[in-house]
């Protein structure tokens, strides 16, 4: 029971991590390697100031959420000057720059020691220990966040960022304000993986660089594409699909340095399957060569 | 002592290795226009197979080189057919996925078989430093140098004096052209991203000397090698070579010397490739060595 309560934990972490990104990558088209990012700033700022200055979770979600929303504004920025692949290693860079912060700003992030002992929030008079109230809590802001980017899905908003995505010049002949849509999303999105981040940080309690490297943007980024990118609800199966996918490597008898790489194997392998069947359909080809 | 000449040197060296490496990131943009995130992977598994044949199955040194040539090769044909040709055509977003994930694959597989930690190829006496003046040199330093000048000066003249190099250079200038007087796409294709691989590949091994190999060597050599190619400029190979040689100066400047009194700390090192490619795509996104000519 133990085991599906963190499961279920898990799963709705990158339902909000997964959908948020959804917002700029599916919607936006924007191919934006900076999420995981994002959710790493989210993470270590409710580790920092819930450790190093005890504050309580209703005020370390929020400026979890807020700071990583403010980075997005450094993206939206590299995001106005770069378009397609350019935008790709801009984001890349970006995301690099953060993690070589983490890790060798030590005097604050204690680099790849990592911060240990994040504690659990406590609100309301709940004991957040016992994981099956911390899965209601997660749970709770699960409903938040699909309740507020499915009215963006559904919104104008939404049609404008897709019509950017699909021909920036017509939109802007339409009046689309390229530059504001692009911000807006990246702004909702990172609020959302601001989020996802804090709710990681205090269910693990104990974060590093390591858990926010490349291989976990590829896994988003799986999600996304498997799910089919601008999809709310192939997006949300994919992401329980995928969480739980190599959880029966669990019970074969494998040593645990081999489980993460097989791990990270079936998720490429998944990917890239993916892309080789709905090629032509996946992205609306936007290339005149 | 006066600190300069071995900064000067040091960056010499780094230069080498990522020159090596980013030729081939740079060559096959030009000429496929796509941003292959595997180029550092296809390094790193050059450099273990290569300590696979050399140390772990004893073969000597140029039966170890041969193989592990004939595998880059091979790993070249199987990667570009299965994980971008298919691909190349469609919306530039495919081949970005499909690279991320090739990346992936190659990171697992090595982990799995060899381990994450770190291996290293011992170079015995090669590694001994030798002191010419104040400059402190090892011979394999000298041979990276060395090697760098000559394959880079052998690429030159293939691609500057030869039919193949004309070819190469007719179809990243005009695709259309060159492919209606006969040059074949993915002919080319294939010989360019072999020599990219097989460049990277004895860059790995490169490293393996001279300092040592991990699975996660190959995304910090793919961003390195990006920010090369961004310096001088996607697809130009020259701006490349000169941004990698620019890019060594950098790392190894920044850190070594004092802004007056304070010296920024060395794990920063890696981090200056990323900012650079920050600044220099948002201030120059054509690179420093190209006229703007991409629309975007």
């Amino acid at each position: 029971m133990e085991y599906l309560i963190h499961l279920a934990i898990l799963v709705g972490i990158y339902l909000i991590l997964a959908q948020s990104f959804n917002v700029t990558f599916g919607l936006g088209g924007l191919f934006n390697l900076a999420h995981v990012a994002v959710y790493a700033i989210g993470a270590y700022t409710t580790a920092l100031l819930s450790t190093e200055y005890s504050y309580g979770p209703l005020f370390c979600i929020p400026a979890s959420m807020l700071l990583s929303a403010l980075f997005a504004l450094l993206i939206g920025a590299i995001s106005l000057k770069l378009s397609h692949d350019y935008f790709a290693i801009g984001s890349l860079a970006f995301s690099a720059v953060v993690t070589a912060v983490l890790i060798n700003w030590k005097s604050l992030t204690r680099g790849v020691l990592g911060i240990p002992g994040i504690p659990r929030p406590d609100f309301l008079g709940v004991d957040y220990y016992d994981n099956a109230n911390f899965l209601l809590l997660v749970g709770v802001l699960v409903v938040v966040t699909y309740v507020v980017l499915w009215l963006v899905f559904q919104s104008s908003f939404s049609r404008r960022l897709r019509a950017q995505a699909e021909h920036p010049h017509a939109a802007q002949s339409l009046g689309i304000d390229i530059k504001r849509v692009r911000n807006e999303s990246f702004m909702i999105s990172s609020l959302f993986a601001g989020l996802a981040g804090s709710l990681f940080a205090y269910y693990i309690n104990y974060i590093d660089p390591s858990s926010f490297g490349l291989h976990e943007m590829v896994f988003v980024l799986s999600i996304a594409i498997v799910g089919r990118p601008g999809s709310f609800w192939g997006v949300t199966f994919a992401a329980v699909f995928l969480v739980l996918l190599p959880e029966p490597l669990r019970f074969i008898e494998i040593s645990p340095a081999v489980l993460g790489p097989m791990r990270q194997l079936l998720y490429a392998l998944i990917l890239f399957a993916v892309v080789w069947w709905k090629r032509e359909t996946l992205f609306p080809s936007q290339r005149v060569v | 002592m006066d600190i300069l000449p071995q900064l000067l040197v040091n960056a010499l060296i780094s230069g080498s290795i990522y020159a090596l490496a980013s030729s081939g990131l740079s060559l096959t943009y030009g000429l496929l226009r796509i941003l292959n995130f595997a180029h550092g992977h296809l390094m790193m598994v050059g450099a273990y197979f290569f300590f696979l044949v050399s140390v772990q199955l004893g073969f000597g040194l140029v039966a170890s080189g041969l193989l592990t040539a004939l595998f880059a090769f091979v790993l070249a044909a199987l990667t570009l057919r299965v994980f971008i040709l298919p691909f190349s055509r469609l919306s530039f977003m495919l081949t970005l996925v499909t690279t991320l994930a090739l990346s992936n694959i190659l990171e697992a597989l090595v982990s799995m078989i060899f381990g994450v930690n770190v291996k290293s190829l011992s170079a015995g006496a090669a590694a001994q430093s030798i002191a010419i003046y104040d400059v402190y040199i090892t011979p394999i330093q000298m041979l990276i140098i060395g090697s760098a000048l000559v394959l880079l000066g052998g690429l030159a003249y293939l691609i500057h004096h030869t039919a193949l190099g004309r070819r190469i250079r007719a179809l990243s200038e005009n695709p259309h052209a060159a492919e209606s007087l006969g040059v074949s796409r993915s002919v080319m294709s294939y010989i360019v991203y072999a020599i990219g691989t097989l460049l990277a590949a004895y860059a790995g091994i490169l490293v393996g000397y001279e300092t040592n190999m991990q699975p996660t060597m190959g995304s910090a050599y793919t961003i390195k090698a990006f920010a090369a190619m961004i310096l001088g400029g996607l697809g130009n190979i020259w701006g490349t070579i000169a941004g990698s040689f620019i890019l060594g100066l950098v790392e190894n400047l920044s850190i070594g010397l004092d802004f007056g009194g304070y010296s920024i700390p060395a794990g920063y090192k890696d981090a200056f490739a990323f900012v650079i490619i920050l600044v220099v795509l948002l201030f120059r996104p054509q690179g420093l060595f190209t006229a703007r000519r991409r629309e975007t």
